[in-house]
């Protein structure tokens, strides 16, 4: 499966996080979330202009763009 | 122990779960708020007795987790650790149990002495989803119970648990089963959360749609999201200012009464003319003219509570998240400006909700120019009186004003001061609720009790230093130039002279105004010696001085200018710095003064004199 950015990633799919490259203090807060290496989450809204909304541990989370693209991730 | 021992109990939980709707329900009005000593975070603390026991309940920032990434989530994490409370209460919120869990794990890590209530499970019922909350029990060894704080439901039991444990603590806590694969700390728990949710949720946990989901496909719908958004704010003010005029109507009269009745009875006890002065003209002209317009702000207060407590904020924080960029901030900063049109007290005090001391600065600088509430008399006064016809329409431009300096102070600020980039844009959209109404009503009241405490406090003092000034030197006629207030604004008036309003009572009801910028109204009363509540005889006395196009101008210097004297002392206090209280008080009044200089030389050029 292809490694792609989670900003590049459709609506709908399911994906598991492979690398997060966001500075330390957020990619601690993520992990609070439950997204960080190794888990799963699921495209709710990506329409390539505001932030993407994901589906982490079941909650809705709002993602800004930017962080985004700084996420791999392959779909699954 | 004793049963006189008081037994200490530290409520934590994630946000939206509605902690504080249990913390309300279990302490009622034995709460207290206050600060985390050094701390802009509050901690609220309330009691109860329960089986003639008490019980001390301590309420901590909602956090998801005990990692410190906020200065909240550092604190909760100290204070469970260091005073170790006799019961920890996690509130879990039966919609969003995975991710709730995870801090369940880390809790019961730290040896917490823990207690679970599940809250909400109505809903998720509702969603045909069920919790084995006894199963959930056994697996990770502690007590759950179901409780529905908005029904106040499972509130007895939940205290029964909490006294049972403190009496019979256990001795010893399970140890959670990890896998044992060779993986990070997190995937563990992450792993055991997933592994406990498959053994005591009813359904799989990848359901379709929702209804949350369905939902925001319309109010986050890409080209109906924000339309949306601005009808619901224009609903918004439509209903405040309808809701609110038959109060207003009712305290205007009152004091009207109050007024008069005062008068004859300080008359029949044969009080002293300036004690009849003093009391009738100072306080009650002053205070009344202020308490009138509660209803504006306390409406605004509780639709703004009702927009936090449905979940529906957060969406706001979504839709702007694309244009706040522009600012160089992210979605969450919007919030504290929707407040700000309340009163700018409590949306600075909002912006502890950001992470960094970046985005919480520049939202406190760009904040004073949205028009509170209490420039809002100001304008209806004026407008009325000068633009009877088009008064909606020039009140509302007021506000575009206001918005559209904040905004191009904020791109100001972020090219020159502010060079870093702003902070990673993060929020939860937790699923759509409806708000209790007793929720919605003690959120509201906080900020409308914060407000009244200004009006009885400052503006009490306030109203009776300018009557003071009015009156003296003795015999003076009360409010004429000749008194102290008269010769103050004689000094200052050249100042404003270029704006169009050089006249010295503009100038005292300027300066007042530095209490709470409705003052300037009841000061106009007083210095014009009209009875504030007559407006017909203030409109007059006005247009006696202003044109239109000076009062226009006027209106513009209110809504721009030195916010008043409490919103400077939050500046302070949230900033930690008088450095920054006093620049923001020298910027506003200067972009005032350009901006009613443009105005009104502007519309003389013109012609509209």
């Amino acid at each position: 499966m292809k490694k792609l950015l989670l900003s590049q990633l459709k609506q709908g799919i399911r994906a598991e996080i492979l690398k997060v490259d966001c500075g330390k203090n957020f990619t601690g807060r993520l992990c609070d979330l439950g997204l960080f290496e190794g888990t799963n989450v699921t495209i709710v809204k990506n329409d390539h202009f505001g932030p993407l909304i994901l589906k982490i541990l079941n909650s809705k989370i709002a993602l800004g763009r930017g962080e985004a693209a700084k996420i791999y991730a392959k779909e699954i | 122990m004793p049963k006189k021992f008081k037994i200490k109990v530290v409520l934590v939980g994630n946000p939206n779960t509605g902690k504080s709707t249990l913390f309300n329900a279990l302490t009622g009005v034995r709460q207290h708020v206050g600060n985390w000593p050094g701390k802009t975070v509050e901690k609220k603390e309330g009691i109860l007795e329960y089986k003639g026991r008490t019980i001390k309940i301590i309420d901590l920032p909602g956090t998801y987790s005990l990692t410190a990434y906020t200065e909240e989530e550092a604190i909760t994490a100290r204070f469970i650790n260091g005073t170790k409370p006799n019961v920890v209460v996690q509130i879990i919120d039966a919609q969003n149990l995975e991710r709730n869990l995870f801090m369940t794990v880390q809790l019961i890590e730290s040896g917490a002495p823990l207690i679970l209530a599940i809250n909400m499970l109505d809903l998720t019922q509702k969603e045909n989803i069920q919790i084995d909350t006894k199963k959930l029990s056994i697996l990770l060894g502690i007590p759950v119970v179901p409780i529905s704080a908005k029904q106040k439901k499972g509130i007895e039991n939940l205290m029964q648990t909490i006294v049972g444990y403190f009496e019979n603590p256990p001795t010893s806590f399970l140890k959670l089963k990890y896998g044992t694969k060779i993986e990070s700390e997190t995937k563990k728990r992450y792993d055991l959360v997933k592994n406990l949710s498959k053994e005591v949720l009813s359904s799989p946990t990848l359901q379709g749609d929702n209804t949350s989901d369905k939902i925001d496909k319309i109010l986050l719908n890409k080209f109906l999201g924000i339309p949306i958004f601005l009808v619901i704010t224009w609903l918004m003010f439509q209903a405040t200012f309808k809701l609110s005029k038959p109060l207003i109507n009712w305290i205007e009269t009152l004091f009207a009464l109050l007024a008069k009745e005062s008068f004859l009875i300080l008359d029949k006890i044969g009080a002293l003319k300036w004690t009849q002065s003093l009391i009738v003209d100072g306080i009650i002209g002053g205070v009344g003219g202020v308490l009138v317009f509660i209803p504006i702000i306390g409406t605004l207060f509780l639709l703004i509570a009702l927009l936090e407590d449905s979940g529906y904020m957060a969406r706001i924080a979504y839709l702007m998240d694309n244009f706040m960029q522009k600012l160089g901030l992210h979605g969450k900063a919007f919030i504290p400006l929707i407040i700000g049109f309340g009163c700018n007290v409590p949306g600075i005090m909002a912006t502890r909700t950001l992470a960094t001391k970046r985005d919480r600065l520049l939202t406190i600088l760009i904040n004073p120019f949205i028009s509170c509430g209490a420039r809002l008399p100001v304008y209806a006064l004026f407008a009325g009186a000068f633009f009877s016809s088009y008064q909606g329409l020039i009140v509302f431009s007021m506000y575009l004003l206001g918005i559209f300096i904040a905004i191009l102070a904020g791109l100001i600020f972020k090219k020159i001061l502010l060079k870093t980039t702003s902070s990673p844009f993060v929020i939860e959209l937790p699923p759509y609720r409806y708000p209790a109404l007793q929720g919605i009503l003690l959120h509201a009241w906080g900020k409308i009790w914060l407000f009244i405490k200004k009006a009885g406090t400052i503006i009490l003092a306030f109203s009776i230093i300018i009557w003071l000034m009015s009156s003296l030197p003795v015999g003076v006629d009360y409010g004429s130039n000749k008194s102290l207030a008269g010769k103050m604004g004689e000094i200052a008036s050249p100042i404003f002279e270029p704006l169009g309003f050089g006249n010295w009572e503009s100038s005292v009801a300027l300066l007042f105004g530095l209490a709470g910028k409705e003052i300037i109204v009841s000061t106009f009363g007083t210095l014009y010696g009209v009875n504030i509540e007559n407006t017909q005889s203030v409109s007059q006395a006005l247009k006696d001085n202003f044109t239109p196009l000076s009062a226009y101008a006027f209106m513009v210097f209110v809504s721009l200018y030195v916010p008043c004297l409490p919103t400077i002392a939050i500046i302070k206090r949230e900033l930690n710095s008088w450095k920054w209280a006093i620049f923001v008080i020298f910027y506003t009044t200067a972009v005032a003064w350009i901006m009613a200089f443009i105005v009104y030389q502007g519309g003389s050029l013109l012609g509209f004199n």
